[in-house]
């Protein structure tokens, strides 16, 4: 069987997906203002920035994407000036220029007025043709440009009448009208204004540096913990094939079990069969010690039938392969004839065996065979780990309600005074070929299957197996079962390795 | 390596990796340090309370090439708390360039091979060629006791092909060698994969002088570098 196929021929799960293709860290992505600037609070400050130092302001990402926008004071003047078709026309013009040109002194823009030895990272002025001015700074970030910040319009300390761009683009503009409009702007020497932008592009770079660390962080922290998930994942899946491989490897041991039993008893039918054949004198008479001799033969081959015919039971378990077929059942009867089987080994060990069963009788729907296998299992446990001169109690219960069950029910207990169980092992002994001794010198046979029978043909009946017991004192098995048992499920799960049931979506 | 055409832009990024408290950050604290302001960014830490890096720290340096192309240099430190593996993968993801820092004490021989080879099952997750990502290996805290001596350090250089520069990075000593070395090593990769030379113009003399040159190299072997007018080293 190829690595990668399950028994079934199937594909097992691939392996974990590759690593190296999950989407581009945060790390190796350009990051945006956006993404750095808590977008609302930064409106707020550039609100109260823009009305402490009465001046409009305006925030674009590098894709022209406006990110704040206060006026301050120039509402009326710009609105009355847009009202002329030409003054509509220029500016509409200016402001494209001062929202997406070049960030260089070209197409109408100069350096600024500022004292000598100002650093003034790239700023800009553009005139308007209404005498008004802007300034622009670029966002720079890490040798990028993320934006460019525009304040203004201003009028300019110097800016005496209306200029002549103006009123030559805008016939019949009532100039007094235009100048009360005008004194509303804030009006300021431009070395002034830039002193303002500047310390604006220090707030600005801060918050970008604080908002860049927050971001980053979030991500990566993000990143690194869906790393963590896929990293259990794929321990998740390695599991998961182990699972399945052992699942695999434990059915096989069931399959190979289960022909080799077959293999087994044919031949030895044979051997029991010829022994009889010999012990009752069929090819001749023998004399008294061959006769001993061949039903000893006769006796160990039943033996040895017996735990092949556990090993075929628990197997056809395993393999998910025993149905149940339930008629009714009269439990007294059923209990003789369980009881009457351990007898002579009992007698032989000189046990007492006390049998309590109900005067009324017991009447229940059960897998005849099935049932009577679990009474003898026990019993014969019972039997073989009871020292000679001590007693077995067989007890059968009256139906009545049984509330572990949440049926009405009946119980048979088995109770022995035999070596016991020691408490650490009582959790284990209804595994198949569990053997609570388990050394090559221990004193009890057995293939350790009789209580896996047990407790998976009491499930299958829809009850319950307990054990109490105490070393050295005894031991009480107690079986409860309902007297309607559930439709028999297809199959009887093994005792074992029962997956826990898969959790159910609640919504 | 990112190489946008478009944007005219190339970004390559190198991580310093090791175990914790070797002194990953002290090295980006102490480029940062000797760098104007002009050719890097702000240095982004994220710290715990007892100075122990959280995520990782960012140190972007940058420059304008003749070739009209703008070149960012991110130098990242991976967190060294063997907890934080899952971050150090992330910040690992498409390193061009390693720079592993250790401590060179004889105590701390082991942890340097564990991170070591968390290093390489780290590169091998990422999808990263371990024999093709350069790693240069700094000897960080030659000054304190118990360090191992320097034909230690060359049996250790003798056992592999990564170039090994001692330092003590709080004095700033062997921090420009060793971003030298692994930038300098990061160029030929990536002139190997992308022809940097051939295709933007851009030369390992050139890429490397207009680092170092916005840096206060004094006392360097850098320095020595630059004076030689910048050769082959």
């Amino acid at each position: 069987m190829s690595d990668h196929l399950d028994s079934g021929g199937r594909e097992l799960a691939p392996e974990t997906p590759r690593l190296d293709q999950r989407p581009l860290s945060v790390l190796e992505r350009r990051l945006t203002l956006a993404d750095m600037l808590d977008v609302d609070s930064f409106s707020e400050l550039v609100k109260s920035f823009a009305e402490l130092y009465k001046l409009g302001i305006q925030v674009f990402d590098e894709k022209g994407n406006r990110l704040a926008w206060i006026k301050v004071g120039n509402g009326d003047f710009c609105g009355y000036v847009f009202s002329f078709p030409e003054g509509q026309r220029c500016c509409t013009q200016t402001v494209a220029r001062v929202k997406g040109g070049p960030l260089a002194t070209t197409q109408n823009a100069r350096a600024p007025q500022a004292p000598p030895g100002t650093k003034l990272h790239g700023m800009i002025a553009v005139p308007c043709f209404t005498g008004l001015r802007y300034l622009v700074l670029p966002i720079l970030w890490e040798g990028d440009v993320l934006g460019r910040v525009v304040f203004g319009p201003f009028t300019p300390e110097d800016l005496g009448e209306l200029p002549t761009s103006l009123t030559d683009l805008t016939p019949g503009i009532d100039l007094a009208q235009a100048q009360a409009y005008l004194a509303k702007i804030r009006r300021a020497p431009e070395s002034t204004i830039i002193k303002v932008l500047l310390h604006f592009s220090q707030l600005l770079e801060t918050l970008v540096a604080a908002g860049q660390k927050t971001f980053l962080t979030s991500q990566v922290h993000i990143e690194a913990t869906l790393e963590s998930n896929r990293d259990l994942e794929a321990q998740n899946r390695r599991l998961e094939q182990m699972n399945l491989q052992l699942k695999d490897m434990d059915r096989l041991k069931s399959s190979f079990l289960a022909t080799v039993s077959h293999e087994l008893r044919t031949p030895l039918t044979s051997i029991i069969g010829y022994s009889e054949m010999l012990s009752e004198g069929l090819v001749g008479t023998l004399n008294q010690e061959q006769t001993e001799y061949v039903r000893t033969i006769m006796d160990k081959g039943d033996t040895l039938l017996k735990l092949i015919s556990s090993i075929l039971d628990v197997t056809q378990i395993e393999a998910g392969k025993v149905r149940l077929t339930f008629e009714p059942v009269s439990v007294g009867d059923l209990v003789s004839t369980a009881v009457s089987s351990v007898k002579p080994q009992a007698q032989k060990k000189g046990l007492t065996i006390d049998l309590k069963v109900p005067a009324r009788a017991v009447e229940v729907r059960a897998d005849r065979e099935k049932l009577r296998q679990v009474m003898v299992n026990l019993l014969s446990n019972a039997v073989k780990f009871t020292p000679k001169g001590g007693w077995v109690q067989v007890l059968v219960t009256e139906v009545r309600f049984q509330p572990e069950l949440d049926a009405d029910g009946w119980r048979f207990v088995v109770q022995d005074s035999g070596v016991g169980i020691p408490a650490d092992q009582l959790d284990k002994i209804f595994q198949s070929f569990y053997q609570v001794d388990n050394s090559s010198t221990r004193e009890f046979g057995g293939a350790g299957l009789g209580l896996a029978i047990v407790k998976s043909y009491v499930e299958g009946h829809g009850g319950q197996v307990r054990v109490q017991s105490e070393l050295g004192q005894g031991s009480r098995f107690e079986v409860v079962l309902p007297v309607q048992p559930p439709p028999p499920r297809a199959v009887i799960a093994p005792p074992l390795s029962e997956p826990a049931p898969a959790p159910v979506d609640r919504f | 390596m990112q190489l946008n055409h478009a944007q005219r832009e190339l970004t390559v990024k190198v991580v310093y990796y090791g175990p914790g408290l070797s002194g990953k950050t002290t090295n980006l604290q102490m480029i940062h340090a000797r760098t104007g302001s002009e050719g890097r960014g702000k240095l982004l830490t994220v710290e715990t309370h007892d100075d122990r890096t959280l995520f990782f720290d960012l140190l972007p340096v940058f420059f304008h090439t003749k070739g009209g192309y703008t070149v960012k240099v991110k130098l990242f430190t991976v967190p060294g708390q063997v907890i934080h593996n899952a971050t150090r993968r992330v910040v690992l993801q498409n390193a061009d360039a390693v720079a592993f820092i250790a401590d060179s004490r004889r105590s701390a021989g082991q942890e340097n091979n564990q991170y070591w080879s968390n290093l390489q099952d780290n590169m091998r997750e990422n999808g990263l060629n371990a024999a093709q990502v350069p790693i240069v290996i700094q000897f960080n805290k030659r000054d304190l006791p118990d360090t191992k001596t320097d034909a230690e350090l060359e049996e250790t250089r003798a056992r592999g092909k990564e170039p090994v520069i001692g330092a003590v990075a709080i004095r700033g000593e062997g921090v420009l060698e060793t971003l030298f070395a692994v930038l300098q090593l990061a160029y030929r990769k990536m002139d190997e994969q992308a022809g940097l030379s051939r295709n933007i113009g851009l030369g390992e003399a050139e890429f490397l002088k207009l680092i170092f040159a916005r840096m206060d190299t004094a006392g360097t072997r850098v320095a020595e570098w630059l004076a030689s007018g910048g050769g082959p080293r």
